[in-house]
């Protein structure tokens, strides 16, 4: 993955170090290094108007800020309603502004965790984020919202699931940091499905059987055949589409896709583990968050969950993280503990 | 993440295969790569492709995030060897060189 020129990481790399390959011998590195010298300036000017952006003092309470990036592709874009303004009119702003509130209270009100970093970090987005643009990315610093291009999609704050999804790659990033690739990167994708639906369900007080365990449904414009971006429940089967194509993840390991596409899958083998969780938490009924995603939340923040994580680690965590919260021989250990092997995960 | 060479000169032979992928979601159908036959442009034309993809390498690698949208370039010699490849974020991409992705043929 990915590394090395976000705003966050930039702060990171020591100037001294930047300076020195700024004035190295190989002109790429070279050039890249002074454009990150100059953002880096870019960014310490964002941090004086960060002051006007503070964290959250408060635990139980987010810090939300929104910008418009007015069609253009620049971040943070126009400020258009910080934490405590009423409705902006805006569906798209006021949209963002809600459901990363409602992403917060999942985090906070079943796990009790205070933002991104739990240390009350101010959750920052933008909307309106280029022309006709179909995507919703998490820029290692903020979440960004397109607009969609009518024709197949619908402005990408109309799901609430992938909000949540957004923000859920910034709590991955301050914890176990999964490398986005291949099946660690599958593994951070399906954290961020997992998180993304159990806000959902949280929102709308659902049980996990009441719950349609789609993520992104309503994405779609109805000229689309197809009823979301991806299925948990059934993987492989959320769209079947002439221009879109055919949904390609898999349900079981049987069917692991090898690929150097999609940094090698990773929003294809997700399947699996997404359908592992939704297993778990149907067999043992109630509301998720409570049981399985607890145990799910407890591994994400498991020191022992290393950067490379396979499917194998993960599920071996899992399965220990059930056993200590709930008991060896309790429903939720065993209900992970089937959920896995009957993915293939686990023999 | 490995460091391209700037791309080799483009010939009428040579065909740019590209493809747009990643973002939240892998769509099979519109990742399918897209096909740029040299032949059948100016010599003006293809000029003006090589100054786009000696900037496009010039980017720097894939930035920091998740689901975000790349664009993987490769570069066909006559035989359909593939001599030079890239992959950058869309956000790096010079946008004239999206419109050619735009209008180059899918492979269907
Ligand atoms: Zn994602």
């Amino acid at each position: 993955m990915i590394e090395s020129t976000s705003p966050r990481i930039r702060t990171f790399l020591p100037p001294y170090l930047l300076e020195r390959i700024a004035g190295g011998s190989d002109p790429r590195l070279r050039e890249c290094a002074r454009h990150t010298l100059q953002a880096d300036h870019g960014f310490r000017a964002r941090a004086g108007a960060a002051r006007l952006a503070p964290d959250s003092l408060r635990r139980g309470e987010p810090a939300r800020y929104i910008h418009s990036a007015e069609g253009r592709q620049e971040l943070p874009g126009r400020r258009v309603r910080s934490e405590g303004e009423g409705d902006s009119g805006d569906p798209a702003v006021d949209e963002a502004y809600h459901g990363l509130g409602a992403t917060y209270r999942l985090f906070w009100e079943a796990f009790q965790r205070h933002s991104l970093d739990d240390r009350g970090l101010a959750l920052v987005a933008t909307v309106h984020y280029g022309q006709d643009y179909e995507n919703a990315f998490w820029d290692g610093s903020q979440m960004v919202f397109g607009d969609g291009d009518g024709e197949l999609f619908n402005r990408f704050t109309i799901a609430l699931d992938i909000i949540a999804h957004e923000l859920t790659h910034g709590v991955i990033q301050h914890e176990a940091a999964l490398t986005y690739a291949h099946q660690a990167g599958a593994l951070n994708e399906s954290l961020s499905d997992v998180f993304g639906s159990l806000v959902k369900q949280h929102a709308r007080g659902q049980r996990a059987g009441e719950a349609d365990w789609l993520i992104g449904a309503g994405l779609f414009t109805e000229r689309v055949a197809g009823r979301a971006l991806r299925s948990m429940a059934e993987p492989g089967t959320a769209y079947d589409d002439p221009v879109l194509g055919r949904d390609p993840q898999p349900g079981h390991m049987d069917d692991f896709v090898e690929t150097q596409e999609d940094n090698g899958g990773v929003h294809i083998n997700s399947g699996i583990p997404n359908r592992a969780f939704q297993l778990a938490a149907t067999s043992l009924g109630g509301p998720a968050w409570e049981g399985v995603g607890r145990v799910w939340y407890d591994t994400l923040v498991d020191r022992r969950l290393a950067k490379d994580s396979d499917f194998g680690a993960f599920a071996e965590l899992t399965r220990d993280n059930a056993a200590g919260r709930f008991g060896a021989s309790s429903r939720e250990a065993e209900a992970v503990r089937e959920a896995w092997r009957s993915v293939g995960v686990l023999p | 993440m490995t460091r391209p060479a700037a791309p080799p000169t483009l010939v009428p032979a040579s065909v740019l295969r590209l493809s747009r992928e990643g973002g939240v979601a892998h769509f099979p159908g519109l990742a399918r790569p897209r096909r740029i036959h040299c032949a059948r442009y100016s010599e003006a034309q293809r000029g003006e492709l090589q100054r786009l993809l000696a900037t496009a390498a010039r980017a720097c690698p894939v930035e920091a995030g998740a689901d975000r949208r790349l664009l993987h370039l490769s570069l066909e010699d006559d035989r359909g060897a593939e001599v030079w490849t890239l992959t950058i974020a869309e956000e790096a991409v010079p946008p004239a060189l999206l419109d050619w992705w735009r209008h180059a043929e899918s492979e269907g």
